[in-house]
């Protein structure tokens, strides 16, 4: 079954762009693609110098390793880690110098310090998205994506998360893709791409600020 | 108000699956275990039904007396003989020569699969002279009364006629004889007639020294063996009337002769030491299965609580609807039920089948071949222990699930269903009381089954601690830099993590293991290294008085540096003991006390002046030389404990049929492990040395003459000049005893590894319970860009970080309680052989790394963005 057709879509270093569309659409999945964390089964998909059509399972998360960051809509926190050791591991991972130093600096950042030593369970929701956020940026990663980072969230606290995450991945420099069904939120990026049948039926820039 | 049953029956059928997902590790564990408790139960019963239902035939007669040392007398003979058909005969050792040409080289005539020749006879065999110890049966006309006795070629035959003998294929083997060959047996010179092909009565014939050669009456007489004070046992077999009671009828005649000393055996129990064989090593494979089973108990409960936890929305959605917790509790207790039900009768069919290949594989052990039978009794009893196990194991998560409310359950997703243990107090009691109550009660020996019970539950306890300390241990030891560390120490005490449950389950089997082979390589290790060692090179049996210095010039002009021990020999079985005027006497007793077994039949009695040398006197005094008062005797420690004997009790005992009364003069323990002559009655010479008798001797060689030239003419020169006497060279039948050993050691390793295959069930069921956790960790370091080389090696951390805790613990346990075994209980030296422990224990460990790794394998392929949409 074809999930995506016809995807023609550029992105450039530094850019903010939301995908956005109803459930079905295909946004997540073309995240998923974009991200390397699924293949295409056809097409040609350029990302920050890497052909990952060409890449197997393990190139690609070689690829994504300290230079692609993801935030997911559940978190997904490891349970078993505290949240310095959290943001630690992609950074470990990537075989990074001063890994804990560099994770407790992000997670400062994200206004976590207090909260360095607890585990996942001991964090609120609103907290535990920070903690992926840190550890999505703490590499300092060359694009940031994000799958709803607010789905999960309380309107308060979405807010609050989604002022975080733009206003770090500025910081960072990172290009920032979005997945969300949130038009408002959509809006806050300078370029909206709208998808409906796995296909792109409108891609428009904005004004991010309005 | 509860549901009804019926009704609760039908919510449990809707909602149960059938092809009993969820529950398939509580169906592996009970299968496991039912089927080895039904094979070891059915096997044990075939064996016994078997020997009671050959009993005649393996006894050959309905009716056996056997009298020491002498032949019965005329109106004994008279009495036995009226009571039906009588056939007599004899048994004795005896030395068998071989005569005639020579045959060198010429070792395996009949019978490839006999053992070797023994070094002595090869030598001899070179030199003309071979000779080898025998169990010589002197049979009558009218043997067997019952049975076929048949040749290896298939000729049905009877007794040997006038100078012929069947010899067993062992004997052919050693001495290199074949049919129509000649042979000396004391001074008789008998031609082979036939090897030995189906002796209908040699299970109850007993242990032997040799192989047999069967006589015919003339024959043992011309051999001239049978001497006073001759080491013979006088058979008297009777086939009896149908409808005579052969129980009574040997009571009445050991009543009318009260001092012959016969040894009565009826059909019915046609080998005593044969049936209490199978019965002990029956029970003890019971419970080792049984404590396997306990080890499935865990996967059971681990299962259930697996099952119970994919099942809370639905206990949540019923509780909603109106259901109570008795409710729930019947619904859940009854799918449990039906799958342990199927579960204990699909392990019956296996234990039932197995059965013919588990005779097989211990067909050197036992001597009866176990056919295709199914022993009700048995399988009761292997269908009890499992669904008392099931109950014990599955009543607390099945109590903590029903006593959960509705909304704890809904909230409770994250973390696992805790509290609610008091419910799980009264099912559990009644459980384990039940499995000890059955346990106990069918165990021949209650004492044996009730410490072993203890034991395990003890080792239990014991790994059930260390688990927890170990979880302990991992959530405080400072976390290693890497995340891969981290995560594979975090694995081991994380909130579910399954470390405790999987060092009991695993941790037991292999403990079992390192504690089997280290008992087994021990004993094996003394017997091959020690003993040697410590015994003598030969034991000369039926050594004439008269004939004394011709033995010692003849192993002293062989061997100068022997060193020759000699015993006065005799037989005789204790009748009496106790106090003067109130002695008890042993016919009178309905079962012997506990370890009384010197009661049991006739055993060896002598004389002396001196303390026998390694014995040490723990009460009274060593009689003066020449004592001529009042007879003595003095009296192994350890029967007079259980005898509850005390100085100036008196011992009666009757040699040759006459009844001898002595005092106790003092009680002595013996050193049983000289290998030497070791009696437990030693007398004053003037209590029983008129009685007619020879002497044993022991002959030990000094290491330099321990050569083929000195044993050759040795043995040479006493089967010349002493043809009466046996001479049996110890490293054979030390090479038997290692063998017999070996078998059992098999028997009960693979019993053992019933629980390391049960521990395995376990483990399976923590890798698929931990199946989604798992995947949850990979797909998130898969996306923070994890390779599956890390993945691979976070996986390899954390089971070779529980292989290697487990391999700590099994050695450590397992080896500690088998140097106890070996040197507190048997008093042997602590000789493990370490390789072959390590192999064992390798190779457990290596196959639950094998299951741990293989079975989480399929987890490094899994594809981040498909798990995570569903997550």
């Amino acid at each position: 079954m074809e999930i995506l057709r016809g995807i023609d879509l550029t992105v450039m270093p530094g850019e903010k762009l939301a995908l956005l569309g109803p459930s079905g659409s295909g946004k997540s999945s073309l995240l998923a693609i974009l991200s390397g964390l699924e293949q295409a089964s056809g097409g040609a998909l350029n990302v920050a110098g890497a052909d990952f059509t060409t890449l197997d399972e393990d190139g690609l998360a070689a690829a994504r390793r300290g230079r692609i960051g993801i935030v997911l809509q559940a978190f997904h926190l490891l349970p078993t880690m505290t949240a310095l050791e959290n943001v630690a591991t992609p950074l470990e991972l990537a075989g990074m110098p001063d890994a804990m130093a560099r994770a407790e600096a992000e997670l400062i950042a994200v206004g976590l310090g207090h909260r360095l030593h607890h585990y996942p369970a001991q964090l609120s929701g609103g907290e535990q998205q920070r903690v992926a956020i840190a550890r999505a940026l703490a590499p300092k990663p060359a694009i940031l994506f994000a799958d709803e980072p607010t789905g999960n969230l309380d309107h308060a606290n979405g807010d609050a998360v989604a002022d975080l995450l733009f206003a770090r991945a500025g910081e960072v420099g990172a290009t920032f893709i979005m997945v969300t069904h949130d038009e408002a939120l959509a809006a806050r990026c300078g370029r909206i791409v709208r998808l409906a049948d796995g296909r792109i039926v409108s891609d428009s820039v904005v004004d991010a600020g309005a | 108000m509860n549901l009804s049953w019926g009704a609760a029956w039908a919510l449990a059928r809707r909602g149960l699956d059938w092809r009993f997902k969820g529950l398939r590790l509580l169906l592996v564990c009970l299968v496991l275990g039912t089927a080895a408790l039904s094979a070891i139960g059915t096997l044990t019963g075939a064996i016994e039904r078997e020997l009671a239902s050959r009993g005649r035939e393996m006894l050959g007669a309905d009716l056996e007396f056997t009298l020491a040392a002498r032949a019965p007398a005329a109106d004994e003979r008279a009495a036995i003989a009226a009571l039906g058909e009588l056939s007599e005969g004899a048994r004795m050792q005896a030395m068998a020569v071989k005569v005639g040409a020579l045959r060198v080289g010429a070792t395996n005539v009949v019978g490839a699969s006999s053992p070797p020749p023994t070094p002595s006879s090869e030598e001899e065999g070179a030199s003309g002279s071979a000779a080898t110890p025998v169990e010589l049966k002197a049979v009558d006309a009218k043997w067997p009364l019952y049975g076929t006795f048949r040749l290896a070629d298939g000729t049905v035959a009877r007794a040997p006629e006038g100078m012929t003998a069947w010899i067993a294929p062992g004997v052919a083997d050693r001495l290199g004889v074949k049919v129509g060959d000649a042979l000396k047996v004391g001074e008789a010179t008998l031609t082979v007639g036939g090897v030995i092909g189906s002796e209908p009565d040699r299970l109850a014939e007993g242990f032997s020294l040799g192989p047999t050669v069967i006589i015919g009456k003339a024959a043992l007489d011309a051999s001239k063996l049978v001497q006073p004070g001759s080491m013979v046992r006088s058979k008297l077999r009777v086939k009896l009337p149908a409808a005579a009671d052969p129980v009574t009828l040997g009571e009445s005649i050991k009543e009318r002769f009260p001092l012959a000393g016969y040894e009565v055996r009826t059909r019915e129990k046609a080998s005593p030491s044969l049936d209490r064989f199978v019965s002990r090593m029956g029970q003890f494979l019971v419970l080792v299965a049984l404590a396997a089973l306990a080890i499935a108990g865990i996967g059971i409960g681990n299962g259930v609580n697996s099952y119970l936890e994919a099942r809370r929305n639905s206990i949540a959605t019923l509780k909603i609807l109106g259901a109570s917790s008795g409710d729930i509790a019947r619904i859940f207790l009854l799918q449990l039920a039906a799958a342990s039900l199927l579960a204990i009768a699909a392990g019956l069919v296996i234990g039932v089948s197995v059965t013919p290949l588990l005779g097989q594989a211990l067909q050197g052990l036992l001597p009866i071949k176990a056919g295709f039978v199914i022993d009700f009794g048995a399988l009761a009893i292997a269908a009890a222990y499992g669904a008392l196990i099931a109950l014990t194991f599955a009543a607390p998560p099945l109590v903590r699930a029903r006593s959960f409310p509705a909304m704890a359950l809904m909230r409770a997703r994250v973390s696992p269903l805790a509290g609610g243990w008091r419910g799980a107090v009264l099912p559990v009691a009644l459980g384990l009381g039940g499995i000890v109550a059955l346990a106990v009660l069918t165990a021949p020996q209650k004492l044996l089954a009730a410490g072993f019970l203890g034991g395990a539950a003890a080792l239990f306890l014991l790994l059930s601690a260390l688990g927890w300390g170990i979880q302990r241990l991992a959530a405080r030891v400072p976390k290693p830099k890497g995340a891969i560390a981290r995560m594979a120490l975090a694995n081991l005490h994380r909130p579910g993590a399954q470390t405790s449950a999987l060092v009991v389950a695993l941790g037991f089997g292999l403990s079992a293991f390192v504690l089997l082979a280290g008992v087994q390589t021990s004993l094996d290790g003394n017997i091959a290294q020690r003993v040697p060692n410590k015994a003598p090179d030969y034991f000369v049996l039926d050594l004439p008085l008269s004939r004394v210095s011709d033995f010692d010039a003849i192993v002293k002009a062989a061997a100068p540096g022997a060193d020759i021990r000699k015993v006065p020999a005799l037989r005789g079985s204790i009748v009496a003991y106790g106090p003067e005027g109130a002695m008890t006497r042993v016919a009178d007793l309905k079962q012997l006390p506990e370890n009384a077994w010197p009661l049991r039949g006739d055993r060896g009695l002598t004389y002396a002046d001196e303390l026998p040398q390694g014995n040490v006197l723990t009460a009274g005094q060593w009689w003066a030389k020449d004592n001529a008062g009042e007879p003595l005797v003095s009296v192994d420690d350890d029967l007079g404990k259980a005898l509850n004997l005390k100085l100036g009790d008196r011992i009666a005992v009757s040699i040759l049929g006459v009844e001898r009364t002595a005092k106790i003069a003092s009680f002595r323990r013996i050193d049983w492990e000289n290998m030497g002559f070791n009696y437990v009655l030693v007398f004053s010479p003037n209590a029983i040395a008129d009685a007619p008798h020879n002497l044993a001797a022991t002959i030990s060689l000094p290491q330099k003459e321990k050569t083929a030239q000195v044993r050759s003419a040795i043995l040479g020169g006493l089967v010349k000049a002493l043809p009466s006497s046996s001479v049996i060279e110890i490293g054979p039948v030390l090479g038997q005893a290692r063998e017999i050993l070996g078998q059992m050691g098999a028997a009960i390793l693979a019993a053992a590894s019933v629980a390391v295959l049960s521990g395995m069930a376990v483990l399976a069921g923590a890798i698929a319970a931990a199946r989604e956790r798992k995947t949850y960790d990979n797909v998130i370091l898969r996306v923070l860009g994890a390779s599956r080389r890390q993945l691979l090696v976070l996986l390899m951390a954390e089971y070779v970080l529980l292989g290697a805790l487990l391999c700590a613990l099994a050695l450590a346990l397992g080896s500690g309680v088998a140097w106890a075994i070996v040197v507190l209980l048997f008093e042997f030296d602590w000789l493990p052989d370490w390789p072959r422990i390590l192999g064992v224990l390798g190779a457990g460990v290596g196959l639950v790394m094998v299951l741990a790794v293989g079975g989480s394998l399929g987890l490094l392929r899994t594809r981040p963005a498909q798990v995570l949409r569903e997550l």
